[in-house]
Parts: C-alpha cells; sequence; structure tokens
C-alpha cells in the first residue's frame, strides 16, 4: 500500500493545475498505485477566508473518504478560527491541519498559533506544515513569500512536545538539527520526502539513518507536482524493505489510525 | 511485448524493475519489492573506436545537462562517481557534463582548468561522460582557441555558456559562430523569474536564446533547465517561435504539466532529457508526463542524438 502524506484539491491562484478534482486526482493516484493520499485546499492557501477552501475540500472529498482523507488549512489569525477547527473536525472528519504560516503572514511562534496547535492537538490532530508551495524563482510579480525556516520550525516542534508534525516539501533538514541524530529534539516530528534527494547527496538515506524510518513519510506534492519523482526516490532508495514499507505507507497509517 | 507494454500491462503479477522501467515505466513502484540490478545492464553500449559519433546510438538514454565536480571539493573524485552509480540506477546511459568554476565570471585559467578535469572525467569513464567545454566569452581569442582545442580536437561534443554574459551581447556571437562552424550544440544556463536576479545581473532567458537564434538560425542552442529556470510557463512561450533553441527539462523543480507543455508549446523534437544534478526529479518528470512511449524516447535521447550527430568532420 502507498499512502501520500502530500496532496491537494482545488485551484491555485498562480498556475493552473491538473487532476485537482476528485475524481481526476483518484485516478491519477490509481494509474501509479497510490492507495490513499492526505488531502487539502490548494485555494485556501490564497483566500482571505480560508475556511471556504476547507468546505470545497469537504464537499469534493465526499464519498471517497476511504481513499481521500481531508485535512484543514487554519489561518490562525483570521476571525472565527476556533469554529472552523470545530467544524472541520466535527462535521468534515477531517483528521488534521495544514499551516502556511508565510503565505498566511503569521509567526509560528505566536500566541494565537500556539493555541491553535494547543487545540489541535487536544483533538488528536495531526500539524502538517508545507515548508514551500512553490520554488521561488518562479514565483508570481505580486508577491515574494518565503519558504518557511527550519529554525522556526525547531523551536515549534520543541515548543509542543505532544504535538505531532509532518514536515512537507522541504529540504536540507540534515543541516541543521532536524535531521541529525541525537539532535535533543522531541520524536514528534515526521519528514515527507518529496524533495529530499535519494541518490548523490541521499538526504533520505542519511534521515534513515539518523532518525529511523519510522520517520520519513512517503509523500508527492500532486497535482502541483508530478507524482513519479517521488515514487522514483524509493525505487532507487538503498533501504531494506521493512523500511521502504514504512516509509510508504505504515508511518502515515499509525499516525492518521488509517 | 515492449518494456513500456509489460509495465502498463496489470495482467503482469510480478513486473521486473529494470533500469529502462524506472524513466519509462509508470506504475513499478507499487509492487513494492522490485530489486533493481546493482550494476550496469548489457544495454549500456561501449565506445567501439572512441571517436565520440561512434557511441550514439539509438535507443540510449542521454542526460543533456551534467556536472563533474569542481576539484577545489576535497570530495569530488566520490561526487563523480556517485554521478555514474546514479545514472546506473536510474538508467541514463550518457551524461553530457561540464566542470564549472566554483566563482564566477570564471577567469582563463579557471575555465581550462574545468576543461582539462572534464577531458580527464571521460577518460575515467569512457562511453559514460561527453564533455561540453566551458568559456567565458568575454576572453575573446583564447576563449575560442579553448573550444577548438576541447571540440575540434579532444571529442567534447558542445559549448556550455553560463552566466558572464546575456547571450545577445556580442561578445559572445564569435562562440556561437564557432560552435556553427563545428556542428555542435551550446547548453546556455537561462532562468527567467519576474524580479531581478541581483547576483546573475547577466543571465540568459528563453527570449534572449529566441532572439540570439533569429540571429543564427543554422546553431543549436539548448535553454538549459526550464525545471529549475524560474517561470517555465514563460520560457516555454518564449521559445515557441525559434526552431532552432531546444528546452532542456533539467532541474530540481517537479511541477506537474512542465513537460507536457514543453512538448505542445515547441514540439516534442525540440525537448530534451535532462537532470542538472537533480537526478529522481529528472528521471521522474519524463516518466511521469502524459506522452506516448515513442515521444518519450525522442525526449530521453533521441532528439540529444540528432543534434550530436550533426557534427561536423
Amino acid at each position: 500500500m502507498i499512502v501520500d502524506v502530500n496532496a491537494y484539491l482545488g485551484h491555485f491562484a498562480f498556475r493552473r493545475l491538473r487532476h485537482n478534482t476528485a475524481a481526476s486526482l483518484l485516478a491519477l493516484m490509481d494509474s501509479r498505485k497510490i492507495d490513499k493520499a492526505v488531502v487539502s485546499s490548494a485555494g485556501a492557501i490564497t483566500y482571505r477566508n480560508a475556511q471556504a477552501g476547507n468546505e470545497e475540500v469537504a464537499e469534493e472529498v465526499r464519498g471517497h473518504c476511504d481513499r481521500l482523507i481531508p485535512f484543514a488549512v487554519i489561518n490562525p489569525f483570521y476571525a472565527g478560527w476556533q469554529d472552523d477547527l470545530k467544524i472541520c473536525q466535527e462535521e468534515f472528519g477531517m483528521a488534521g491541519l495544514r499551516l502556511y504560516p508565510k503565505w498566511h503572514n503569521y509567526q509560528l511562534s505566536s500566541p494565537c498559533c500556539q493555541e491553535l496547535v494547543d487545540a489541535a492537538t487536544e483533538q488528536g490532530m495531526v500539524i502538517s506544515i508545507p515548508i514551500r508551495v512553490e520554488d521561488n524563482r518562479e514565483r508570481s510579480w505580486l508577491l515574494n513569500v518565503p519558504d518557511v525556516p527550519l529554525e522556526e520550525i525547531i523551536e515549534l516542534v520543541k515548543a509542543h512536545p505532544k504535538a505531532r508534525f509532518i514536515l512537507l516539501n522541504g529540504i536540507d533538514y540534515t543541516r541543521c538539527p532536524l535531521g541529525r541524530k541525537n539532535n535533543g529534539l522531541p520524536s514528534n516530528y515526521a519528514i515527507e520526502l518529496s524533495r529530499l534527494s535519494a541518490v548523490l547527496a541521499n538526504e533520505l538515506g542519511q534521515l534513515i539513518t539518523n532518525l529511523g524510518a519510522e520517520r520519513v513519510m512517503f509523500g508527492t506534492g500532486m497535482p502541483f507536482n508530478y507524482p513519479d519523482p517521488a515514487l522514483v526516490k524509493l525505487e532507487v532508495l538503498d533501504a531494506s524493505e521493512p523500511e521502504k514499507e514504512k516509509i510508504r505507507s505504515q508511518n502515515a497509517t499509525t499516525w492518521l489510525q488509517l | 511485448m515492449s518494456i513500456l507494454q509489460r509495465i502498463s500491462s496489470s495482467s503482469e503479477s510480478q513486473p521486473r524493475v529494470s533500469r529502462r522501467t524506472l524513466l519509462k515505466g509508470s506504475a513499478a513502484l507499487a509492487m513494492g519489492a522490485a530489486a533493481l540490478p546493482s550494476t550496469r545492464g548489457a544495454a549500456v553500449e561501449k565506445p567501439a573506436s572512441g571517436t565520440p559519433s561512434s557511441t550514439f546510438r539509438k535507443g540510449k538514454v542521454i542526460d543533456c545537462h551534467a556536472h563533474l565536480s569542481h576539484r577545489s571539493r576535497a570530495t569530488w573524485e566520490a561526487d563523480d562517481r556517485k554521478l555514474i552509480e546514479a545514472a546506473d540506477k536510474l538508467g541514463i546511459d550518457q551524461l553530457c557534463c561540464s566542470t564549472l568554476t566554483p566563482r564566477w565570471p570564471a577567469t582563463l585559467d579557471g575555465f581550462r582548468e574545468c576543461n582539462q578535469w572534464t577531458a580527464d572525467g571521460m577518460r575515467r569513464f569512457p562511453g559514460r561522460v561527453l564533455g561540453y567545454c566551458y568559456v567565458n566569452p568575454g576572453y575573446g581569442r583564447e576563449a575560442l582557441e579553448e573550444v577548438r582545442r576541447y571540440v575540434g580536437g579532444r571529442g567534447f561534443i558542445g559549448i556550455k555558456l553560463y552566466n558572464e554574459y546575456t547571450c545577445t551581447e556580442p561578445v559572445v556571437f564569435p562562440i556561437v559562430e564557432l560552435a556553427i562552424e563545428l556542428g555542435v550544440p551550446i547548453l546556455h544556463h537561462a532562468s527567467h523569474s519576474h524580479y531581478f536576479v541581483e547576483d546573475q545581473p547577466r543571465l540568459t532567458d528563453g527570449g534572449h536564446l529566441a532572439e540570439l537564434a533569429r540571429r543564427y538560425p543554422e546553431a543549436m542552442l539548448i535553454c538549459a533547465h526550464i525545471s529549475g529556470g524560474g517561470d517555465w510557463e514563460w520560457t516555454v512561450k518564449a521559445a515557441r517561435h525559434a526552431p532552432n533553441v531546444f528546452l532542456d527539462t533539467s532541474g530540481s523543480v517537479t511541477d506537474d504539466g512542465s513537460v507536457d507543455m514543453a512538448v505542445a508549446v515547441v514540439g516534442v523534437d525540440r525537448v530534451v532529457f535532462g537532470c542538472d544534478s537533480s537526478m529522481t526529479a529528472g528521471v521522474g518528470k519524463i516518466r511521469g508526463a502524459n506522452l506516448s512511449a515513442q515521444d518519450k524516447e525522442k525526449i530521453l535521447g533521441e532528439n540529444m542524438m540528432k543534434l550530436l550527430r550533426r557534427r561536423k568532420p
């Protein structure tokens, strides 16, 4: 089984996405033998009211909840986020969050964000953070959104040892404590592989060595990305089959209670 | 039944992943425990006579954009070996390599030693590494002599230009004219972002290359890394009406649709496969593109091979 912890539905403001409806994403998943995918709203990245994107996703995944696992995009600086979180969890059955601190212009260390993380953790929700949405060099002339600095992630995971974080679309974890052995950080975060190298520098292999295969998860970033590069990484990765199986599905299955 | 057909066949209960299926298959991973060969397969042809053209045969997978490590890096030798090992794993037969200076603009001594190292790489990895001659066009006569020395005399397959000058500056023209005379392609570093790239003030983009192509319709100009050169949709559209500009798919960005759009806009015959050290990204994008097997064969090697065969004796 393959579980993708990094997928999306809906429209993105700056580029047309293919495979961005439930039906077309499922067809793409079928063609790549991907069984389940965690999805959130691409539109909510730029909507002022992110809850509108969550509503779109909830509508879209209806009838497909066996394969599409919806996550909520919550902006803790937007009015009513507590209500939105409650609706997303209780009515929409969303098992986790995606946070966009740079796109939504807040600090992970801000009290509002801390409150959101604590509330989600209390409800057993997993919190995923895309380090980037797209490569900064291809950005629109309208805006310049930086990647989330890994130093800010370090402070976040330290501040919330009981929370569970999945870090998406990141790279260079081994250049900071997050990807190093015996780093003194809580083991409350997992790293998704879509941008990690599996040959040459082989950061993926280094992370398995340093953190253990149980801390790495499969993800593609589809439909922003072709799913195939992530699949190829697992194919060429120099790791044992049990380790690959953890990455491919077991870790996500455990974290998300699938 | 071809490898592609076997991979896409649902009736195949235990498809075997080979080097080539990594590139061409779409669902091999789904089978989970597929084993990879630890060494290169017999499909990689050894050079027969030492002449570059003898190594270009149909069906090869050619990475049009690769680099050997600069020897100021302590790990250069191991890094070069890792590149070949990665190519082995991914089914890439040949890598068109340059060695770049760590700082720009490149000095005369700087690019000269890089080309010596590229030549050495061709000796260390015979038949696998094909050399681009890297020059800074600002060195005028010396740059032209360097190209003649390595492309004319030592079997390099093309010229690599970086960001020392925008390709439309007249200082670049003699290099282009020499490339035409020798019948070899120029791989030109390129990027288009919607902001000024401060550390690369003379950056070339797809529009500049299209302008150069109109001035020199006989030149073979490869626009580097559409998937690592900023707004790839802009680049693809800028190159549309320049039939002698070829788009290199390399780069770390794996945006869905990028290869498909390149093929749709400029035509499959003008798209060439590359990695630029982003190996799984490079391979995965081609595998993921919604193209026929025949079109993928063209991108993976046939198109580049056509360019290399235009070399003049």
